[in-house]
C-alpha cells in the first residue's frame, strides 16, 4: 500500500494513502473529535463534529470521509473549523436533557467530554426540549432517545458485524429517532458492544445501570475465558462493594477487533452469584467438616500414594479441566504426566456450535485453552485414557481415586448416569473448584479454588496466541489459585521440587523449559499477548 | 421584448388534445431527436448537448453535457440513467406540466441521454404525489414500448434502452440527487457523501446520471434543430427556452416558456397578468422556497442562473412566488422554515437540529415574543447550518431564512418593536 506524505496543521506525517482524515489527524498527534466514526463500523458522515479545513478547498470536509492524498494540507486549528465545531456541539445539545450527574455514561461520555473541551457554557435555546419516553430495546440495552445524538454506531453495529437488520432511524427531521424493526427487541449476541460504543448515554447496559459511576471503578485488562477465541476485555471492579460490576471490551486488532459477545460480558456473574466453597471441605460418611490446608494437601497426597501403592497408577484417575491456565496446566502435566506417570489424564472438550457473525464468530471450542492443555499436560501421553475411559473405569471400580480439577455439570464428563455411578463407587473424590456443583455434592475433598478473575495466568487461544488474564480481586475466604494448590500437592507427593512464588514465574519456566514457548516471556507478553512459535505450536506434547 | 419572436418548444404541444399520446407527439416532430441521435456516435451527442450550453434545470444550473461526460467510459458495470421527476420544491410545478402533457418529450430526452451516457436502463422517479402523472407515464412508456422506442433494437439501431418508473413515497429530500438514489434502491431517502459522485458511484454502485424532467425535455430539440439553436436562445452561459412557474399573486399563475433571461418584471406582468388589484409587489421569491427573496424594487432582472447568483439570489428552477404588500415576511419566513423543517431527513446535525430552531424564533418573532436577540441568533443558526451538511437541503434552509432578514429587516424589528405582528398575520396562514 502507497504511502503519503500529508501536513496537519504544519506538522508533517505519513499515512497509508486514503487514510481517513480522522486518523490522519489523530496520527499526527493532534486532537480530532469525532462522535459517529468508528474505526470497526461503516462511515456515516452523519454528526460533522470531525470537520476540517484542507488548504485550496473552499468548503469544509467531513475528516471521516475524506482520505489523505499525497501532500495534502490538513488545518484544525482555524477558525472556521473551530466555528464549525462549536456549532455542532451547540446543535448537538439543544434538546439533550444535560443530565449527567443522572447518566450513566456520564465520566465516559464523548458528548460530556467534548462539551467540557469545546461547548458553551451556556445555551441559548430558550425553547422548550423535544423529549422521548426510555424503551426498552432488548439485549439488555435501555434506549433513552433523549440523549441520543443519531450518530447510528447501534444501527451499524447490528447491520454490520451482527448482520442483522434489528434497530433502524425511524421518521426524520428533528422527530427522527432510533427504534426497534416491527417492535422486536433486539436478540444478537452482540449487542451489548452498544452500551460501550454509544458515544453518549442513549443505550446503556441494563446490567451495569445505576449501579455505579464510572471512575469508581477498577479497570483491570484482562480476557475472557468463555470460549477459546480469547477476547481482550476491561473487568469493570468496584473495590469497595468487592464486585466486578462490568466486563467491557478491549481492542485487540489480532484476536476480537473491538467486541466482545454477551456471554462473556455477563461471565463475572458466574462467579458472584453462585454458592462459592469459602475453604476446604471433608466428607467422611456423610458427615461433612471443613479443613485447614496443610492437613487437606497432606491427607489427599499420602492417600494418592497410598492407593498408586496399593493399586498401581491405573488406580487413579485426574480430569483436569482446559479451563485451568498455562500454568496450571504445565503443573499438572509435571505432577500427574511425568511425576505419577498416570495413563488416566484427560480434560472434558467442550464442543458446540460455532456462532457465526459477519464481522465476529463465538468460537465453538468452549473450553479457553485447549491449546495450553494439549501442550502442556492436561492429556495423558500415548496410550492415555479419555475421559469417557476414567469415568466408565470408575464407574466400574478399577479408579479408586478421583481427582477432579474443576468439577462443573456432570453432563461435561460424560453420560450423567454413568458419572453418577463414577462418583459414588470411587473411594475419594477430590474436587478443585470456587463453586458448588453436583460433583462437589459428591466429593470426599473439596478444595476452594478461584475464578479467572481472581488470579493471574495464561492462555493460548484458537490461534496460538497467549495472552494474560489478571487478577482482579480477592473474595474473602481461604480459598487459593489453582497453581498454588498443585505446587503444593506436588510437592506433597514429592514429584515436585520447586516452589515459584507467582504464575509470572511459572510462566517464565514454561518459556524457558518448553520448545512452543520459547522466546516468550510473562512481562513481554503484555496487554496484547503475542504467538506461540508457529512451528510448534500445533504439535501436541506427547 | 424578444418575447415576441420566441416561438415555444418545451410547451408546443401541451395545448393540444390528447397530447399526451404518441400520435400527436409524432406528427410533432417526436422521436425525431432519438432517431438523428441514434445515427451518431454517443460521444457527437455528448458533445452536442455541451456545445448548446444546456444546464440543468433541477434548480443547481449545473452543464448537462459535462455532467454526462463524468461518466466513465472503460468500465464493465451498468451505467443508468435516472430522471429526477421528484418536483418538490415549494413554488415549481413545470416538470408537472410535461409528465402530464407530454411526457413523450421526457421519454425521448431520456432514451437520448441514456445512448449517449451508455446506459441500457432508465428510471423514472417520479414523486408520490404523481399519482395522475405516474398514471400518464406508464401509459406513455408501454406506447412507446409498443412502438419499438423503448426496449430492445430501438428503431432499428441496436440500441437497447429499458425505462422503468418509480413512484417516490413523497419526500422532498428524494429530490436530492442521492437521496434519489437511495431510494430508488429501496432505502431511506438520505444524501450521501459526496464524493464519490453519482457519475462513478451511483445507482447499485454504477454510473449513474441524475437528470431534471425539464432538461432531459430540452434534448429532443437541440439533437433536432442543433445546439447552435438552442445556444443562441438567452444570455450567454444561460441558454436555452425555459419554464417558468408563476404563482402567488398574480393574476394568472401558470406555467409559461419563454426564453432564459426574461426579466422577472415582464414575467409577472405579461405573462402572469400582474397583481390582483393592482397592489404593489412586496417581495418575490424567484426560482422556488430555497432561494433567497427578492424585494419589489429589485424585480427588473433577467431570470437566469447567473443574474440571480450576481443579485445574491439563485435561480432555483425558475418559479417565481410574488407576494404582495398583504404579506407578512416573519410569516413567510416561518412558513419556508416549517417546509425546510418538516423535510429535513435527519441524517446530519447542522441540518436536523439547525431547522427546527430557524423554525421556532421565527415564529416566536411572528407572535411578538421575539427579542433583538432572537434576529441575532436566528442569524447566526443559518451561518452555522451553511456549508456544514451533507446535501443542500440545509443550506436551502439558511438561505430564505437570512434573506428574508436581510431584505426586510426592518419588518422583524417591527414585530419585535410592537410585539405583534403588524399585519396580523398577514394574508398567508
Amino acid at each position: 500500500m502507497a504511502t503519503v506524505k500529508v501536513k496537519v496543521d504544519g506538522r508533517e506525517v505519513v499515512v497509508e494513502k486514503g487514510t481517513n482524515l480522522v486518523e490522519t489527524v489523530k496520527k499526527a498527534g493532534i486532537f480530532m473529535p469525532h462522535f459517529c466514526y468508528h474505526p470497526g463500523l461503516p462511515v456515516v458522515g452523519v454528526c460533522r463534529i470531525c470537520l476540517c479545513e484542507i488548504e485550496g478547498r473552499p468548503k469544509l470536509v467531513a475528516g471521516c470521509a475524506t482520505g489523505a492524498e499525497e501532500g495534502m494540507s490538513i488545518i484544525t486549528r482555524s477558525d472556521a473549523v473551530r466555528d464549525a465545531r462549536a456549532a455542532v456541539m451547540e446543535f448537538l445539545l439543544i434538546h439533550h436533557p444535560l443530565d449527567c450527574p443522572m447518566c450513566d455514561k456520564g465520566g465516559e461520555c464523548t458528548l460530556q467530554d467534548y462539551t467540557m473541551a469545546m461547548g458553551a457554557a451556556h445555551t441559548r435555546f430558550t425553547f422548550r426540549k423535544n423529549t422521548w419516553p426510555h424503551e426498552d430495546v432488548g439485549g439488555k440495552l435501555v434506549l433513552d432517545k433523549n440523549r441520543c445524538i443519531l450518530c447510528m454506531r447501534c444501527v451499524n453495529l447490528c447491520s454490520d458485524v451482527a448482520g442483522q437488520d434489528e434497530i433502524a432511524v425511524m421518521s426524520r427531521g428533528e422527530e427522527t429517532y432510533i427504534g426497534t424493526i416491527g417492535g422486536r427487541k433486539i436478540e444478537n449476541e452482540l449487542a451489548g458492544n452498544i452500551a460501550d460504543i454509544c458515544p453518549v448515554g442513549a443505550l446503556t447496559s441494563k446490567d451495569f445501570r445505576f449501579e455505579a459511576r464510572p471512575w469508581e471503578l477498577t479497570n483491570v485488562k484482562s480476557i475472557c475465558t468463555l470460549c477459546s477465541k480469547g477476547c481482550n476485555t476491561v473487568v469493570g471492579f468496584h473495590p469497595r462493594r468487592n464486585k466486578v460490576l462490568r466486563v467491557t471490551a478491549r481492542e485487540n486488532m489480532e484476536v476480537n477487533k473491538w467486541w466482545i459477545c454477551d456471554r462473556g460480558r455477563g461471565q463475572f456473574h458466574n462467579v458472584h452469584d453462585v454458592v462459592r466453597i469459602p475453604q476446604p471441605v471433608r466428607r467422611v460418611n456423610g458427615a461433612e467438616r471443613t479443613a485447614g490446608w496443610p492437613e487437606a494437601i497432606a491427607e489427599i497426597a499420602s492417600g494418592i500414594r497410598e492407593t498408586i501403592a496399593r493399586h498401581g497408577p491405573d488406580s487413579v484417575g485426574v480430569i483436569a479441566s482446559a479451563e485451568l491456565t498455562n500454568e496450571e496446566q504445565f503443573l499438572t502435566g509435571r505432577i500427574f504426566r511425568d511425576g505419577l506417570r498416570l495413563m488416566n489424564l484427560d480434560f472434558p472438550a467442550r464442543p458446540q456450535p460455532p456462532v457465526v457473525y459477519p464481522k465476529f464468530t463465538i468460537e465453538g471450542d468452549r473450553n479457553p485453552n485447549t491449546r495450553g492443555a494439549n501442550l502442556l499436560g492436561g492429556k495423558a501421553g500415548r496410550g492415555g485414557r479419555s475421559v469417557g475411559d476414567i469415568i466408565t473405569a470408575a464407574a466400574e471400580g478399577r479408579i479408586r481415586t478421583l481427582l477432579f480439577l474443576r468439577g462443573g455439570p456432570p453432563e461435561q464428563f460424560g453420560d450423567p448416569t454413568v458419572v453418577g455411578r463414577a462418583l459414588d463407587r470411587a473411594a475419594t473424590v477430590i474436587v478443585v473448584d470456587y463453586a458448588t456443583s453436583a460433583v462437589t455434592e459428591m466429593a470426599h475433598w473439596v478444595l476452594p479454588g478461584v475464578s479467572h478473575f481472581e488470579k493471574d495466568g495464561t492462555f493460548i487461544n484458537s490461534q496460538g496466541r497467549v495472552q494474560r488474564a489478571r487478577k482482579v480481586f480477592t473474595l474473602r475466604g481461604d480459598t487459593r489459585e489453582e497453581w498454588r494448590i498443585l505446587q503444593d500437592l506436588g510437592a506433597a507427593l514429592g514429584v515436585l521440587n520447586e516452589t515459584d512464588p507467582s504464575a509470572e514465574a511459572i510462566f517464565d519456566r514454561i518459556a524457558r523449559t518448553v520448545p512452543a514457548f520459547a522466546g516468550l516471556s510473562y512481562t513481554a507478553l503484555g496487554d496484547m499477548g503475542a504467538p506461540l512459535q508457529s512451528a510448534t505450536a500445533n504439535v501436541a506434547v506427547g | 421584448m424578444a418575447t415576441a419572436t420566441f416561438e415555444p418548444v418545451l410547451m408546443r404541444t401541451v395545448g393540444l388534445r390528447d397530447s399526451h399520446t404518441l400520435d400527436v407527439y409524432r406528427k410533432h416532430d417526436g422521436y425525431e431527436g432519438l432517431r438523428i441521435a441514434l445515427s451518431k456516435s454517443p460521444d457527437e451527442v455528448i458533445d452536442i448537448v455541451k456545445r448548446s450550453g444546456l444546464r440543468g434545470r433541477g434548480g443547481a444550473g449545473f452543464p448537462t453535457g459535462t455532467k454526462w461526460g463524468f461518466v466513465p467510459k472503460a468500465t464493465d458495470k451498468p451505467k443508468y440513467m435516472c430522471v429526477n421527476a421528484d418536483e418538490s420544491e415549494p413554488g415549481a410545478f413545470k416538470d408537472r406540466l410535461i409528465c402530464q402533457k407530454d411526457p413523450h418529450q421526457l421519454l425521448e430526452g431520456t432514451l437520448i441521454g441514456s445512448y449517449a451516457i451508455g446506459a441500457s436502463r432508465a428510471y423514472i422517479y417520479i414523486r408520490g404525489e404523481f399519482a395522475a402523472e405516474a398514471e400518464i407515464l406508464s401509459r406513455a412508456i408501454e406506447e412507446a414500448r409498443q412502438a419499438g422506442l423503448v426496449g430492445r433494437n430501438i428503431l432499428g439501431s441496436g440500441y437497447d434502452c429499458e425505462v422503468t418508473m418509480y413512484v417516490g413515497a413523497g419526500a422532498y429530500i428524494c429530490g436530492e440527487e442521492t437521496g434519489l438514489i437511495e431510494s430508488l434502491e429501496g432505502k431511506r431517502g438520505w444524501p450521501r457523501l459526496k464524493p464519490p459522485f453519482p457519475a462513478v458511484v451511483g445507482l447499485f454502485q454504477c454510473p449513474t446520471v441524475v437528470n431534471n424532467v425539464e432538461t432531459l425535455a430540452c434534448v429532443p430539440h437541440i439533437v433536432r434543430r442543433g445546439w447552435e439553436w438552442f445556444a443562441g436562445i438567452g444570455p450567454e452561459r444561460n441558454s436555452g427556452p425555459k419554464l417558468y412557474g408563476l404563482s402567488g399573486h398574480v393574476n394568472k399563475p401558470g406555467v409559461y416558456e419563454a426564453p432564459m433571461g426574461t426579466p422577472l418584471r415582464v414575467l409577472i406582468d405579461e405573462f402572469g397578468g400582474g397583481v390582483p388589484g393592482g397592489r404593489p409587489i412586496k417581495a418575490v421569491i424567484p426560482g422556488g422556497a430555497s432561494c433567497p427573496v427578492l424585494r419589489g424594487e429589485e424585480i427588473d432582472i433577467p431570470m437566469d442562473f447567473d443574474s440571480l447568483t450576481r443579485a445574491g439570489s439563485l435561480f432555483g428552477t425558475g418559479t417565481p412566488v410574488v407576494m404582495d404588500d398583504t404579506v407578512c415576511m416573519v410569516r413567510a419566513a416561518w412558513i419556508t422554515a416549517r417546509f425546510f423543517t418538516h423535510e429535513s431527513c435527519g441524517q446530519c446535525t447542522p441540518c436536523r437540529e439547525g431547522t427546527g430552531w430557524i423554525q421556532r424564533l421565527l415564529w416566536k418573532i411572528e407572535t411578538g415574543e421575539g427579542t433583538e436577540r432572537d434576529l441575532g441568533i436566528l442569524l447566526s443558526v443559518t451561518d452555522n447550518i451553511e456549508g456544514n451538511t451533507i446535501c443542500a437541503l440545509g443550506d436551502a434552509a439558511a438561505w430564505p431564512a437570512r434573506g428574508f432578514v436581510k431584505k426586510f429587516k426592518d419588518e422583524f424589528l417591527q414585530h419585535i418593536r410592537e410585539k405583534r405582528c403588524p399585519l396580523d398575520g398577514g394574508s398567508l396562514h
